[in-house]
């Protein structure tokens, strides 16, 4: 209910940064204190505007803003013992509280994008680098550890595995090579992709 | 001692609100671990604030009505007693050792899945951040080491714990990296302790070095 909270319907006396800081400090403590409606509403009517136009500028959604707005100024209510004026201004306070809400609102918002862990990752256009030679003996460790586990591979499935994977060569190409049907290769690829998960991913 | 930050602009960025969620989680982190950011972002967040409040908006033009049942449920909430919602868990472990987490990652600590080993002396557990990004903590043991890779989006690391270096530079616990499509490197820790990090990606990585090659086709397997 509304009773006893004026809502400022006119802009008539907007005041200064400064003397609005320890105004608005002050309204925070009896808030803290006493619950009071009326300093709230006090800094409700400073604050709630200027974060919703804050939060129209960077969304352009109205609705998006209103929630903004209801959020933060929902938790200055419930929070606001936690204000600390020696360690920043209201303005600074209420402000952090806003941007942390709206990377939260971002967070919830952002799309899942197209799924990246999935399982059908096909080879990217292998890019020429500086070849092995020069490797350091710790990295050599992994490549041979790597090494060791396509060797282990059954030799039908590691011909097919490096002209794909490391010739990058498609699997069109692979079965004309080896005068094999498609679907060999297929198979032959999915076998051995499915041992080298196997191996790379050792649960212990 | 901390040498890579995050550059000037992400700062302000993520000071006045602008961040993906993904950097604003990693450059938050970084921050409860680096006082000189952390001050540096204090004054930013001073800077955004004054800029957005103390602008002479027409109020009387601008007010939406709804604002004044918006007035009336908040002052109906109760007050919130627990300072912030503290997680009860705020350490990390693995094989009997255990890792604080910088406050920001807190929240995620009972969203980290089982620790898996690879190969490479390569430990991970991965973090449920929703849609965001692939999150996961890694560990890498003494010589342990990520075979060289490009980035085909944006990978984020905060080193939590120990040191490690990629054959680009040298990085140290509380370092802030972020590397992309322009950037092959390969992590790799000598330290005794071995070297804790989080890492975010937003798309897999790309192995480039001989037969390395051949684990693209599990790329999302590394992070």
């Amino acid at each position: 209910m509304l009773v006893g909270i004026p809502l400022q319907s006119n802009n008539a006396n907007i005041p200064k940064p400064k003397e609005c800081a320890q105004e608005m400090s002050q309204f925070l403590v009896t808030v803290a204190d006493k619950r009071c409606k009326r300093s709230f509403a006090e800094i409700f009517n400073y604050f709630a505007p200027r974060l919703r136009s804050y939060c129209l500028k960077q969304t352009g959604n109205e609705a998006l803003a209103m929630e903004l707005v209801q959020d933060t100024m929902s938790n200055v209510w419930q929070k606001a013992h936690l204000f600390n004026a020696d360690k920043g201004s209201p303005s600074t306070w209420i402000f952090t509280i806003a941007r942390n809400l709206r990377f939260d609102m971002l967070r919830k918002q952002q799309n899942r994008k197209e799924d990246i862990c999935s399982d059908d990752l096909w080879p990217i256009l292998c890019e020429h680098t500086a070849d092995a030679n020069e490797v350091t003996l710790e990295e050599q460790m992994t490549l041979q550890q790597i090494n060791t586990m396509f060797e282990s591979l059954p030799e039908k499935q590691k011909v097919v595995i490096e002209a794909i994977y490391i010739q990058g060569k498609s699997q069109q190409e692979v079965a004309l090579e080896l005068d094999i049907p498609l679907g060999t290769v297929k198979s032959r690829t999915r076998l051995a992709l499915q041992r080298l998960k196997e191996l790379i991913k050792d649960d212990d | 001692m901390i040498n890579y930050h995050p550059t000037e602009e992400q700062l302000s960025e993520f000071a006045q609100g602008l961040s993906s969620p993904a950097l604003a989680l990693v450059i938050s982190a970084h921050i409860d671990m680096c006082g000189k950011c952390q001050k540096h972002v204090a004054r930013l967040e001073s800077d955004s604030a004054k800029a957005v409040f103390e602008d002479q908006i027409n109020i009387a033009a601008n007010q939406p009505k709804e604002f004044a049942s918006m007035l009336a449920d908040i002052t109906c909430l109760p007050v919130s007693e627990s300072p912030s919602a503290t997680p009860k868990e705020s350490m990390i472990e693995l094989d009997g050792r255990k890792f604080a987490v910088p406050r920001a990652l807190k929240r995620y600590v009972d969203k980290t899945g089982n620790w898996s080993h690879l190969l490479g002396n390569l430990w991970q557990a991965p973090v449920d951040l929703g849609p965001i990004g692939k999150a996961h903590f890694i560990f890498m043991q003494k010589n342990g080491r990520v075979p060289e890779h490009t980035h085909r989006g944006t990978e984020l690391t905060l080193v939590i714990d120990g040191e490690f270096s990629d054959g680009i530079s040298h990085y140290d616990t509380g370092d802030f990296i972020l590397m992309n499509s322009d950037n092959t490197h390969a992590p790799h820790s000598e330290a005794s302790e071995g070297c804790l990090v989080f890492s975010i990606v937003d798309a897999p990585l790309h192995f480039t070095s001989g037969i390395a090659r051949l684990l693209n086709p599990f790329s999302h397997l590394f992070f």
